[in-house]
């Protein structure tokens, strides 16, 4: 989508917009741990509203498909170190530019953090502090989403850790400091591997002689790696290892533990971050890296994929069944519904190179679903952890069991958690339903037996339903009294359920961002 | 490209009168080795005046004018020897000199809290820099033997005579452990005189090559010199605190106080990597095939005892004690490698060490000192309420030794693993990752106790504000050398590639 007229605006600014948008927030930071207090909220707001202005601006003046190689615009690049004295050393860069899918997923953040940020309004405690890491964790995530080079990648997906890691630590709840470091080892040793995988992708394109000179400039560059055509084999390597980075993040069996714990343990802001942008750095790590750069690998992992997203998705309903913590459920949800990105891209991967028309179109239908998904759940998830951090304001506790008749007692509330329930299990009309729809359509073309992931939206629908029977239909206990929100605290939330019913009836404005960068993905590299 | 020499070019230009004036009167022979000669004299004055006066700014003095001498008189104009061919001055020595040299200053500024007013004190530091500085330059092996002693000696007093009880176990236990390592050196010494007739690392080289390369009836010779080799390899190694002797590094380190323990730890370990390095490249270069492997099991080794002990650590000393042991085993994957790029990032990672490992030591000697106790986890409990500043600095550098981006020590592991892989020990690299991540278990430790728990005793802790400028300036160092890695990298490839003219 490209409006002459914001074009022409993202011109006029000072500097590249990427650059400006990745320097913004760590002003902010600075400045709002200076201030403190009541002033640091103030101008993270102020910060995070302005950055979300970028992103519309951004969006709207930038094609899809731009003239920069690799189909990228904006592109800027910032050489960090350069190894050995002479001029055709190999480098690291930080090189920065966006697509489609980078801006929906540069949208997607702005907006996920701009309403966290309007929910740590019971943060209290160090506020000067906890605003900084919060703008210093904006920069990093969309750093992620803007990285076109390996290493850039790797320092931006990094210093998300960090942020979060305090925040999660000190202002989480009762035995957040073992969720704190479980998340930390996690994450970092799934980057660990993954960033082994970054060198050998980075040795593949070079051969070295013995002294440790590359007689071709081995490079880091997304474009210039995805242009090589590496051999299927070396893209197997690498996807291994970029299934372990990313499936942290995602995230898929067997890697999700880490996820539970840091997800119910850390504040409502930081789950709300968590669930609505962490997860998504998984999803597009495997487009971005696997589908974009080394598509040959992902299509002969397709299968595996498939099968490991199904059964996370019905392993993640029924354990989500299970919980009576509210935000347990919710965080359970979240694995639930990322499953689901990972079929679509699996479906994609083995669709995209068939000859059959039908089976083709399926292909491009479940990978604007995987996208699709990712920004319809970043948005529903975040209502779903902010009214569940409500309920312990509320109610006193996020038990199940323990809330009852909120439908009576709490009626505001109660109305964004029917909303955002029935968003999150894809009833038609919001969405989820679209995401889930696009993606099932897609991939049933592809593997017939994609159906079994029937089964997770059929138990999903149920967990979900059971849960809004049990603390929103019940009968109110009279000993247990439960408080209605205030409109302050509901702002945050029902801002959010805008887009979850704006894209429930026009779909296509994410989707025609998405497409012309689907088609061109089609095409591969340039040999 | 070495983006300093603006700067130097600025000093030397500016001194320009003084350099003439030093090359009229200074006998040619001594001019390289002039800032170590600069170091002694300082010392003994600062002896003397300590008599009566406070010392400590004559050794800052001493120290500044070392520097300017290293400046005004660069090895790539003139010959860079000294006494003979006994001691150089090259790329690679002046990129470990400035290490010291920067260590030394640090040192110096930490001395302010404890120690920097007795006479003694100043001159057995002074004195130990100078050695350090002969240790780094000499290309002889009694000349290196010499400069070792001279270094090392003053050192055992040093960690001595700090205020703490138990700092003459910990030196006792340095000096017995540093007199068999200099046994070992000679022992090793007088097996390659015996077999090379030399002890000129440059004349072992050539014979070296020719006993490699002649196939035939060679075998004692070879055998020998091997052995002279591992010796070189464990006598060094124990100053530097790699497998097998670190058994000494958490004793000394902890007990010593903080200043001599971050000159330990950023300096004099340094010389040894330095001494190492020489040794190793110059005289064996040839033999490469047969000291490459035994590095990198002495790195793995290294790694595992440094970090798994680390984890098991109460005592923050202690625990940095063993974090710096480790840290030496991700170096040595760089020697290990042994290529351009391997001792680049071998020599880099020497100076992020250096940097990080001296604050955090100055940091903790000063609120332990503060204190009056020795600073376990719980103390740090609650840091940020107590001393909001060098709790957030100690967290930088908590982060900087596990490698996090954003940090200099990101780099420097990146780097050192990329060499591995390049000389085609990946499963090197992979174990160096391995326990790159291990060691997230105590670093995270310090940032838990330091921002998650609450304290016991909410007073404030004033640290003195020398001891915070000084690590303010390594910290702003580890964050500058993030986005401008090439200021010293640059001088770090120039080092390495000395070795492969």
């Amino acid at each position: 989508m490209q409006v002459a007229f914001f074009t022409n605006l993202i011109n006029m600014l000072p500097l590249n917009i990427l650059v400006l948008m990745l320097l913004l927030p760590l002003i902010g930071a600075l400045i709002a741990y200076l201030f403190g207090g009541k002033g640091a909220r103030a101008i993270t707001l102020l910060v995070t509203t302005i950055e979300l202005g970028f992103a519309f601006l951004l969006i709207l003046g930038t094609p899809s498909v731009g003239s920069d190689p690799g189909g990228m615009s904006h592109t800027v690049s910032y050489l960090l170190a350069r190894l050995g004295t002479t001029s055709d050393a190999p480098v690291f860069e930080i090189i920065l530019g966006v697509d489609g899918i980078s801006m929906v997923m540069i949208l997607l953040s702005n907006l996920v953090v701009l309403v966290a940020a309007l929910t740590s309004n019971h943060i209290h405690e160090s506020e000067g502090l906890y605003y900084m890491l919060f703008l210093v964790l904006q920069t990093g995530l969309l750093g992620v989403f803007m990285a076109l080079d390996l290493i850039g990648f790797f320092i931006w997906w990094e210093l998300v850790l960090i942020p979060m890691f305090f925040i999660i630590g000190r202002w989480g709840e009762e035995g957040c400091r073992h969720a704190a470091i479980k998340f930390f080892i996690y994450t970092h040793l799934g980057s660990a591997v993954m960033l082994i995988g970054f060198f050998y992708l980075y040795f593949e394109s070079a051969m070295v002689n013995v002294i440790g000179y590359a007689t071709a400039v081995p490079t880091f560059s997304m474009v210039a790696l995805r242009n090589l055509g590496l051999d299927p084999w070396v893209q197997i390597g690498f996807a291994l290892a970029l299934f372990m980075g990313a499936g942290v993040k995602l995230p898929v069996w067997p890697l999700h533990n880490w996820l539970p714990w840091a997800h119910v343990k850390a504040p409502t802001p930081g789950s709300v971050i968590l669930a609505g942008i962490l997860l998504k750095m998984g999803g597009y790590a495997f487009i971005r890296l696997g589908l974009w750069m080394v598509p040959a690998a992902i299509s002969r992992l397709a299968i595996p994929f498939a099968i490991v997203a199904i059964f996370t998705c019905i392993y993640a309903a029924f354990t989500a069944m299970a919980q009576s913590d509210m935000k347990s459920l919710v965080a359970y949800t979240s694995i639930n519904h990322m499953s689901w990105v990972l079929l679509g891209v699996a479906a994609y991967a083995a669709g995209s190179t068939s000859t059959n028309p039908i089976i083709h179109a399926a292909a491009i239908l479940a990978i604007e679903g995987s996208i699709f998904m990712m920004f319809s759940h970043g948005t529903i998830i975040s209502v779903m952890f902010i009214t569940a951090g409500q309920l312990k304001y509320n109610a006193g506790t996020r038990e199940i069991p323990a809330i009852k008749g909120l439908m009576k007692q709490a009626p505001r509330l109660s109305a964004v958690l029917i909303i955002a329930s029935l968003a999150a299990f894809g009833f038609p009309g919001f969405s989820g339903f679209i995401a889930e729809a696009l993606i099932i359509f897609g991939s049933i073309v592809v593997y017939y037996w994609a159906a079994f992931i029937g089964f997770g939206i059929f138990i999903t629908v149920g967990y979900m339903l059971w849960m809004l029977n049990r603390i929103v239909f019940s009968e109110p206990d009279p000993e247990k009294e439960v408080k209605e929100s205030p409109w302050v605290d509901l702002i945050a939330p029902i801002l959010m359920l805008i887009p979850v019913i704006l894209l429930g009836v026009w779909p296509d404005l994410i989707l025609h961002i998405v497409k012309p960068v689907v088609d061109a993905m089609l095409a591969g590299g340039i040999p | 490209m070495m983006q300093l020499n603006l700067i130097a070019d600025f000093i030397r230009n500016a001194l320009a009168p003084l350099r003439n004036f030093i090359l009229t009167y200074i006998p040619s022979d001594w001019i390289m080795s002039l800032p170590a000669i600069t170091l002694v004299v300082f010392g003994i004055i600062a002896l003397v005046v300590g008599l009566r006066y406070k010392p400590l700014v004559i050794s800052f003095i001493g120290v500044i004018i070392a520097t300017i001498e290293m400046v005004l008189f660069d090895p790539s104009t003139m010959s860079g020897y000294s006494f003979g061919t006994l001691f150089i001055r090259d790329a690679f020595t002046d990129f470990f000199i400035y290490i010291v040299l920067t260590v030394a200053f640090l040192v110096l500024m930490s001395s302010t809290i404890w120690g920097g007013d007795h006479g003694v004190y100043n001159f057995l530091l002074m004195t130990s820099f100078a050695g350090a500085l002969f240790v780094i330059m000499a290309t002889d092996l009694i000349a290196l033997f010499v400069a070792w002693e001279l270094m090392s000696t003053p050192t055992y007093v040093l960690v001595a005579i700090s205020p703490r009880k138990e700092s003459v176990d910990g030196a006792t236990k340095y000096f017995v452990m540093g007199l068999l390592a200099t046994m070992l050196m000679l022992f090793g010494i007088a097996l390659t005189y015996g077999v090379a007739g030399t002890t000129n690392l440059n004349a072992l080289s050539v014979f070296v090559n020719n006993l490699w390369s002649s196939s035939a009836g060679t075998g004692p010779a070879v055998y020998i010199l091997i052995l002279a080799m591992i010796l070189f390899v464990i006598s060094f190694g124990f100053k530097v605190g790699i497998f097998p002797g670190w058994q000494w590094v958490p004793d000394a380190y902890a007990s010593a106080d903080g200043s001599v323990t971050a000159y330990l730890a950023g300096g004099s370990k340094k010389t040894g990597v330095s001494a190492l390095m020489r040794i190793l490249m110059i005289g064996f270069f040839f033999a490469k095939v047969d000291w490459a492997p035994l590095i990198a099991g002495v790195a793995i080794l290294t790694m595992v005892i440094g970090n798994v002990l680390a984890l098991a650590q109460k005592d923050i000393m202690r625990m940095l004690a063993y974090s710096s042991i480790a840290m030496m085993g991700y170096l040595f994957i760089g020697i290990a490698a042994g290529n351009v790029i391997g001792l680049a990032a071998a020599s880099f990672h020497a100076f992020a060490h250096a940097i990080m490992k001296s604050a955090a030591f100055i940091l903790i000697w000063a609120m332990s000192y503060k204190l009056s106790k020795r600073i376990t986890y719980d103390d740090l409990a609650g840091l940020n309420k107590r001393s909001p500043v060098a709790s957030a600095m100690f967290a930088v550098l908590m982060l900087s030794l596990a490698g996090m981006p954003l940090t200099v020590g990101f780099w420097s592991k990146l780097i050192l693993f990329q060499s591995a892989v390049v000389a085609g020990m990946w499963w090197l690299a992979l174990i160096g990752i391995l326990n790159s991540v291990f060691s997230l278990g105590y670093y995270l430790r310090v940032l838990r106790y330091t921002y998650f728990e609450e304290p016991k005793d909410d007073s404030k802790i004033h640290l003195p504000p020398v001891i915070m400028i000084a690590v303010g300036i390594c910290v702003i160092a580890v964050f500058a050398l993030f986005i401008f890695p090439n200021v010293i990298l640059d001088y770090a490839f120039a080092a390495a590639q000395s070795f492969f003219p």
